[in-house]
């Protein structure tokens, strides 16, 4: 290889990411100024052009793949700006997924290192990889967010939030206290639905799925329905006051991580419901709700700043 | 170690600020690449020929450069320089460049 055949290879592996229409007159106006430029530097090296001498400025030139970037206008495909936040999501989420998958996988019978081998596998190949898509659905949340930013720069231009505003407004929270009411009717007789919809004509298989097991009953119930009807007056207050003072959200988070409380406790304990299938999906629905509710609160307690002033490191005296 | 760090990607800020302004600056006669870089290196502004290329032809896309092919001593080269709208950015840069230099002589000076 000769030193015009060093300079062919890079000026084609620049040109080949130009666009097509751009591609080859770039290529041709690149190899005569390469050809100058190394001409140059022989002459003034008092040598003759050879492959390593070109090989050796072309390197200094750059890869093409950032030469041929350098051609055309920069691509941000996620802002400098949201680059941590991308970072942080991406690492957190993939986080829940594969513990999450693992606790899953954790439940079946382990008694032998093959079988710790084929769970790992399992866990790999059924969890982690497939996992993937949630880089994949920020990559695209940020890209859009990002073009819309620079679309309608006024619409997201910085904009003061009160701390203590409702989220949604009062429509949101009048649409929450319905929600929590249809919860306790639900909870204090699961059976109430079908005689709404079907007007006490449902089968007698679905008011069976729908019949609370004893224990049920006798333990988690209770204290179920008076940590959700206790919500009731915390939303009515919000209502009237038309925001979140800090005393109420003190005592929404005691009654949510209480709420959380009782719920992992009755996911734990014994059955919800007599038949299998109606345990098994309120179990699922709890867990989901512990979830949610437990990462929302993990959220407010990253965004909580407190402005205090770092206190030096103390200064051992000798 | 760190400062040097430091130092070297702070300065690399400074000139990628004034490589444009540069490289305007010496199109207002007719020059191709190769001999543009060696006006701006004679001049004390030395830029990498990986950057200034590239940058000719932005400039180009961007409407305030015009091209054109020549023949030379037997060779092709293409000819870039200063159009309507390139001289005008010129000159609007040029004030803001010199209204910044004023104030960072002063910034800098010491008292």
């Amino acid at each position: 290889m000769n030193a015009n055949d060093v300079i062919e290879s890079y000026v084609n592996d620049v040109a080949v990411q130009l666009p097509r229409k751009q591609r080859n007159d770039v290529a041709f106006e690149l190899r005569l100024l390469l050809k100058e430029g190394l001409q140059d530097r022989a002459e003034a090296a008092g040598r003759s052009v050879d492959a390593a001498m070109a090989i050796e400025f072309l390197q200094a030139f750059g890869r093409p793949e950032e030469v041929a970037a350098r051609y055309r206008p920069a691509l941000t495909i996620i802002d400098p700006a949201d680059g941590y936040g991308f970072l942080r999501m991406t690492g957190i989420g993939l986080a829940i997924i594969w513990c999450l998958g693992l606790l899953l996988r954790l439940r079946q019978p382990i008694d032998s290192a093959g079988d710790l081998l084929g769970m790992l596998g399992q866990w790999w190949g059924g969890t982690v990889i497939p996992s993937l898509w949630w880089p994949g659905v920020l990559v695209t949340g940020f890209a859009a967010a990002a073009w819309a930013r620079r679309r309608w720069p006024q619409t997201y231009a910085w904009k003061p939030r009160a701390g203590d505003r409702i989220i949604g407004g009062r429509t949101a929270m009048v649409m929450g206290l319905i929600g929590i009411l249809c919860g306790v009717f639900l909870i204090a007789d699961p059976r109430w639905i079908l005689d709404f919809f079907w007007n006490g004509r449902a089968a007698p298989a679905a008011y069976a799925a729908l019949t609370y097991a004893d224990g049920f009953v006798h333990r988690q119930a209770f204290c179920l329905l008076a940590l959700i009807t206790l919500n009731i007056p915390l939303l009515i207050v919000v209502i009237v006051q038309g925001r979140w003072s800090p005393a109420m959200r003190r005592v929404e988070t005691g009654l949510s991580l209480a709420t959380c409380a009782a719920m992992t406790w009755t996911v734990l304990d014994g059955p919800v419901f007599m038949a299998s299938s109606s345990d098994r999906t309120v179990k699922f629905f709890m867990v989901l709700i512990v979830a949610v509710t437990l990462i929302n609160l993990g959220i407010k307690l990253y965004r909580n700043v407190r402005p205090t002033p770092e206190q030096p490191a103390p200064v051992n005296s000798i | 170690m760190v400062d040097t760090d430091a130092f070297g990607k702070l300065e690399l800020e400074l000139r990628r600020g004034v490589v444009v302004v540069a490289t305007l600056s010496q199109l207002r006669t007719q020059r191709y690449g190769y001999e543009l870089r060696q006006a701006l290196a004679d001049k004390g502004m030395p830029i990498e020929e990986g950057t200034l290329y590239p940058l000719l032809r932005r400039l180009e896309t961007q409407g305030l450069l015009k091209s054109e092919w020549k023949l030379e001593a037997g060779s092709q080269r293409r000819y870039y320089s200063l159009n309507a709208d390139g001289r005008k950015l010129l000159k609007k840069l040029t004030e803001s460049w010199q209204g910044m230099n004023n104030a960072m002589d002063r910034l800098l000076k010491e008292d």
